[in-house]
């Protein structure tokens, strides 16, 4: 009997000291962990096979993905002259199509241009960007636009790694609706 | 330029004395800009020989100013090498005493140069500013201020070069009539021929936007500001108590369960040993220890052994259900990123650096040029601090964005031919692999918030894993969740069809098939 309760105590005490996953900053223990580890390279995973260490590899230059199209204006200020003449939104203006633009507005443009487009966003407002100009001051066009979303221009960065093109042509049909608003 | 002149020891004492009165004179704050200009233009120029309180190659600095005069230092400084040839001998003494080694000429320092350096070589520190809005209180400077940050701050800083030149006292080297038709249109001055606006185009890359909505009187008030400057803030806030972890850690809330368990044992153990111990006085056998009926009562060592037990069993299969689950899970990350600034702070949506979580099925992690989409203008930490990090170990994070890319802050370009180096993030949310999950048909189609998942990401400073990410807690979501079916033209007649078959309003995810094992499996 006695021995019995030794034996529960010392098993609980165990149990209780190994029960601890005290180490947070590493992952927890598995058991048997079969199919946890992908075989193949995951996306953004390292990989021993690419000199810089990388799974993401990018593609050979001059290649096209089917359903893209390249687009050809240079990141340069002829470029950017071009665009803005020549460059016209394939997109017809539609309520869905505005209503995406304003969605991607809000997530890519919102912090610094502001609501309004005004250029009085969040981080105007807490001074850590300055000197965003408000859209009606500037002489843009829906190639300009596009343009720059594109290749970013001065210290705007580009956005197209972020968005696709048909949301490109959609935002910048919003900061168009935009514009006309504040010209009013 | 000022020329070598021979003086007399009287004049000399009345010049030195003269320009000690001047300079004391000019208001205590433009003096000690001049130090502080002087302690740039020693480091940028002098300090590679000389330092000021120890010899170096050259001798030691400090208070050289009270053994020479001025205006043979300016000249010693501006050529030596020419003063020695020329034949002066005090150039040729000190020449001889510093074991012969040509001091470099800097012809390329003004006089006022050599001055400002001359000054900080007397060894004052550099006073904090003395309220130089003192000075000189005009509003047009304010207004001034008002109209740089709105309209110029993108491409120029008052000081070093952003896209645009630095702009701080401009005024002084281009003439005034000529910046005003320059910020106006600039495209316009230079057509209509003027040279100089042509040379300042053809210098710089970048095209500088014309400013036709500015009025004569806005220009002119930024003219002032750009003449006076800003008023150093005074030093960025210390500390904020704000950045304290508001989530604490999950858990299984397992030691208030434990305390009221124990509670109720002893509150029982007490009962039983109280009526025994009643039992045996009225027995009129002698009165025992209470402590004595507790430990031998034979109910209570049954008691005990089921609680151990129950106990034991209860810790056990705690312990069974929490291997690999990694709900806390706080990796240290190669740079000091905080979800709290960036999320919290300054508002940015989760989507803007996530942007893959809406057409992919991972959420990626932003590569740095999402970083440097900010962070070429922002290279400075100047919010509130956390976490017991300094300013310049968050200025120094920032830093590992730039050696990551091979950006030049300085120079505020990409350094040519530079290997960039992949920033090492290490992942907290890891599935199994035979589990298939995608971002973008929850957030997407089912618009579920971020938070839902990943907890408050906004308030933390450390990213950490806030839910367990076990398929209990997918399944419960899947039960409990109503499909939004009034949008999505995929659903048109399904909706109808199963809200028939389970004789239902709404259908839940895990009644349009969200728990069958090939969904996720495969």
């Amino acid at each position: 009997m006695k021995n019995i309760l030794k034996i529960t105590i010392a098993l609980v005490f165990l149990i209780v000291l190994s029960s601890c996953w005290g180490d947070k900053s590493k992952p927890n223990y598995q058991y048997m962990p079969d199919m946890y580890k992908s075989v193949g390279y995951e996306t953004y995973s390292e990989n021993p096979n690419y000199s810089n260490g990388m799974t993401t590899q990018l593609p050979a230059e001059g290649t096209i993905a089917r359903g893209n199209v390249p687009y050809e204006y240079t990141d340069t200020n002829e470029g950017y002259e071009t665009a803005k003449l020549e460059l016209k939104n394939p997109l017809e203006i539609s309520e869905a199509n505005l209503e995406n633009g304003e969605k991607m507005y809000n997530i890519y443009c919102l912090s610094c241009h502001g609501k309004s487009g005004a250029g009085d966003g969040v981080l105007v407002e807490r001074e850590k960007f300055l000197g965003v100009p408000n859209y009606k001051d500037r002489d843009i066009t829906e190639g300009s636009i596009y343009h720059v979303i594109m290749h970013g221009r001065n210290l705007m960065g580009s956005h197209a790694s972020q968005l696709t093109t048909k949301e490109r042509w959609q935002v910048t049909m919003y900061v168009q609706q935009l514009r006309t608003e504040l010209l009013k | 330029m000022k020329s070598v002149k021979q003086h007399s020891p009287l004049s000399r004492l009345v010049n030195s004395s003269l320009a000690f009165l001047l300079l004391f004179s000019l208001s205590l704050s433009a003096q000690q800009t001049d130090v502080a200009n002087g302690e740039k233009l020693f480091k940028a120029n002098c300090a590679a020989c000389h330092k000021l309180d120890k010899k170096l190659v050259g001798p030691a600095l400090k208070g050289i100013t009270d053994k020479r005069e001025q205006d043979w230092l300016i000249a010693w400084i501006k050529d030596s090498p020419g003063m020695i040839k020329s034949g002066d001998k005090l150039a040729i003494q000190v020449f001889e005493e510093n074991n012969k080694l040509p001091m470099i000429a800097n012809p390329h320092l003004s006089d006022q140069d050599i001055v400002d350096i001359l000054e900080y070589t007397k060894g004052e520190e550099v006073a904090p500013q003395a309220a130089p809005a003192t000075q000189e209180v005009d509003p047009g400077v304010e207004r001034g201020k008002q109209i740089f940050k709105t309209n110029c701050a993108a491409c120029h800083k008052m000081e070093g070069k952003l896209i645009g030149p630095e702009l701080f006292k401009i005024t002084d080297s281009r003439e005034h009539e000529w910046l005003k038709a320059w910020i106006k249109d600039n495209n316009a001055l230079a057509a209509s021929g003027d040279k100089l606006a042509k040379e300042v185009q053809a210098s710089n890359p970048a095209v500088m936007t014309p400013f036709p909505q500015l009025a004569d009187q806005d220009l002119e008030d930024l003219l002032k500001y750009f003449a006076v400057g800003d008023v150093k803030a005074v030093a960025v806030a210390t500390g904020d108590a704000s950045s304290e972890q508001i989530f604490n850690k999950p858990g299984f809330g397992v030691l208030p369960t434990l305390g009221v368990t124990i509670l109720a044992f002893l509150l029982l153990s007490l009962i039983v040993a109280a009526t025994t111990n009643k039992k045996v006085e009225e027995g009129e056998e002698s009165t025992e220890n209470m402590l004595k009926t507790m430990f031998f009562n034979p109910f209570l060592r049954f008691l005990t052994i089921i609680f151990v037990l129950l106990g034991g069993a209860w810790f056990f299969f705690g312990w069974l259900m929490q291997i690999d689950v990694n709900e806390g899970y706080q990796p240290i990350q190669p740079i000091t990123f905080s979800h709290a600034v960036h999320a919290g702070d300054n508002k940015i949506d989760c989507q803007y650096c996530h942007s893959s979580a809406k057409h992919s099925k991972t959420s990626g992690i932003p590569t740095a040029n999402v970083c440097m989409n900010c962070h070429k203008s922002i290279s400075e930490y100047t919010g509130p601090l956390f976490d017991g990090h300094t300013k310049e170990d968050l200025d120094n994070e920032i830093q590992k964005i730039y050696d990551a890319v091979g950006w030049d802050k300085d120079k505020m370009e990409y350094i040519e031919g530079y290997e960039e180096k992949p920033i090492e993030w290490v992942r907290i949310h890891n599935l199994a692999d035979f589990a298939y999950y995608n971002h973008s048909q929850h957030v997407t189609v089912a618009g579920l918030d971020c938070q839902k998942c990943h907890g408050p990401v906004e308030e933390m400073h450390e990213m950490h894993q806030f839910s367990p990410l076990t398929m209990g807690w997918c399944i419960e979501c899947h039960r409990d969740t109503q499909v939004d079916m009034t949008e999505n033209g995929y659903y048109k007649n399904i909706h109808d069809q199963l809200a028939k078959k389970y004789g239902v309003e709404k259908v839940t995810a895990a009644q349009m098939g969200g728990l069958e094992c090939g969904k996720c499996h495969y």
